[in-house]
């Protein structure tokens, strides 16, 4: 905790199931997920004070269409577009005005229905769009290409981390995928963008997360509150790779630390946590390699053990470690602005001993890591 | 009609250097003269983003550099803003300034792709656009 803030508490939490929802909008999905979240936190509307709605592809004022549908009481509703750190940056900003006293009980919420047709996105200037520049898994591709060079790792390292997760999302009624791939099913789906196959890629999916924060006199059932340790954002930092976005890289002047490495140890340190305190993580995996360099870059071991320790079993429920225990990206999927939700609202599940089959036993402090295009490094540490 | 030669049609003006009879085309750049970065494409404005300084100028960058990644793409991107041939490869070129770019590959064979191979700077076409000319745009090959 900072200074002088006040504790901060998650009071309740709200799912939809993720995946393809051709019969619902956006706000369907978030008033859904909203209406869940009062319900676990026994609340009702008329004590939420404000809202942080994030969302990447909804358009004008989506949040207040979600809460719409649930009531409207004059709150300030705020729209948070941050890419894939959408629901992260909601969670933060709800965080903040319970920390500092503004206001009692927030709601953050995180929704995404991916839209059809073309989306110009705005991560890439009209040039790179024009040159083919736009293409996600590709550009994973290369950093896994460089990741690969530095580390030895192989794609079977990264297909291990497809299988443990759609393991765990097979855990996971409210997963897009939920039946468990071998090692064999990876390295033989299409290929994508080399060296990344099908099954190396998250798939997109629609979805909501929403959640309650307050001060811990606000709390209903203190028993299942969880406490923010701490919740960081860093966008953006001069001279760090990354493909798209109209700027070459500097090699004259690499950061020291990029924006993940910063974002977990701010986090560490405001919380007064190190990496070994960490009894639960949810990484980004958006593409399998991803999740391991992910892991390193977050300070949970050295650059280049990660494939080491994913083959010992190290990141399996049950393992010293367990990484994306609802199945990450990979089984979940990704609804952009809601993803960084769904982490946390597992990790909030995790936390209070709620998620059944899928329990990491005694797990009483986790963090959860989303990164968005800009780029954008959103860090939370929670704790029972 | 006849068999006249589509016009061709830079991706963006300034991504090179005017075309001159007997001379190999080189990429345009900023250096700022106050801390001796380099970025590419050029800026539009006069403004360093590394010192935060008005001392940019206008360069020419060196026209090898070395492979550092590089990524073969099977399907068709997202959006139909890409109009060339699929597949195709893209991945990143570190230039003797000491800037990393993003870059498309030109290549007969993808496994001709080698990390650490040496590239140089070739002018080719991307695709055909509504008018029928010809857009071409920067590229690297391997220099066998």
């Amino acid at each position: 905790m900072v200074n002088n803030m006040r504790e901060v508490v998650v009071a309740g939490i709200g799912l939809t199931k993720w995946g393809v929802h051709p019969d619902k909008e956006c706000y369907d999905l978030g008033s859904e997920a909203i209406l869940s979240a009062l319900d676990d936190a026994e609340m009702e509307w008329k004590d939420i004070q404000a809202a942080f709605c994030g969302s990447v592809y909804q358009g004008t004022g989506s949040g207040h269409q979600a809460i719409k549908e649930v009531a409207l009481t004059g709150i300030p509703i705020v729209n948070v577009e941050n890419a894939c750190s959408s629901g992260g940056s909601a969670f933060r900003l709800a965080y903040q005005m319970v920390a500092t006293g503004l206001h009692d009980v927030v709601l953050a919420i995180g929704m995404e229905k991916m839209p059809k047709g073309p989306i110009p996105s705005t991560a890439f200037r009209p040039w790179e769009l024009a040159s083919g520049f736009n293409v996600q898994m590709a550009n994973y591709a290369n950093e896994t290409v460089e990741y690969m060079e530095e580390t030895g790792a192989t794609v079977e390292d990264f297909a291990l981390v497809t299988v443990k997760n759609r393991k765990n999302g097979a855990e996971n009624p409210n997963a897009r995928f939920q039946k468990p791939v071998t090692v064999e099913d990876v390295l033989n789906s299409r290929m994508a963008a080399s060296p990344l196959r099908l099954f190396h890629c998250c798939p997109l999916a629609d979805g909501a997360g929403a959640m309650i924060l307050c001060s811990t006199n606000n709390v209903k059932s203190p028993k299942r509150a969880v406490t923010v340790a701490s919740t960081v954002l860093i966008s953006g930092l001069y001279g760090e790779g990354s493909l798209g976005g109209g700027v070459s890289t500097s090699l004259k002047h690499t950061p020291k630390r990029g924006i993940t490495q910063l974002s977990a140890k701010q986090a560490f340190e405001e919380a007064g946590y190190g990496p070994g305190d960490i009894q639960v993580l949810q990484a980004y995996d958006t593409m399998a390699p991803a999740e391991l360099w992910d892991i390193e870059k977050l300070g949970f071991c050295k650059t280049g053990d990660a494939p080491k320790l994913i083959r010992e079993g190290h990141f399996n429920i049950g393992g010293k470690l367990p990484v994306n225990t609802d199945g990450g990206l990979m089984s979940r999927g990704h609804p952009l602005g809601a993803t960084g939700v769904g982490q946390l609202c597992e990790l909030v599940t995790q936390l209070r001993g709620e998620a059944g089959t899928r329990q990491v036993k005694g797990a009483k402090i986790g963090m959860a890591h989303a990164m968005g295009a800009g780029p954008n490094s959103s860090v939370t540490i929670l704790k029972k | 009609m006849g068999n006249d030669a589509k016009k061709q049609v830079r991706l963006r003006d300034d991504f090179w250097t005017p075309d001159v009879k007997g001379e190999k085309p080189k990429l345009l750049g900023s250096k700022c003269e106050a801390c001796g970065e380099y970025f590419f494409p050029k800026k539009e404005k006069n403004w360093c983003v590394y010192c935060q300084t008005k001392a940019l100028t206008d360069v020419t960058l060196g026209r090898e550099g070395k492979l550092v990644s590089y990524s073969v793409v099977m399907q068709q991107p997202g959006g139909g803003f890409y109009k060339g041939p699929v597949p195709y490869a893209y991945g990143q070129v570190d230039l003797p300034e000491g800037i990393r770019i993003v870059t498309l590959f030109e290549v007969d064979n993808f496994d001709d792709l080698k990390v650490g191979k040496d590239v140089e700077l070739v002018i080719s076409k991307l695709c055909d656009n509504e008018d029928n000319n010809e857009v071409l745009t920067f590229k690297f090959r391997p220099i066998n």
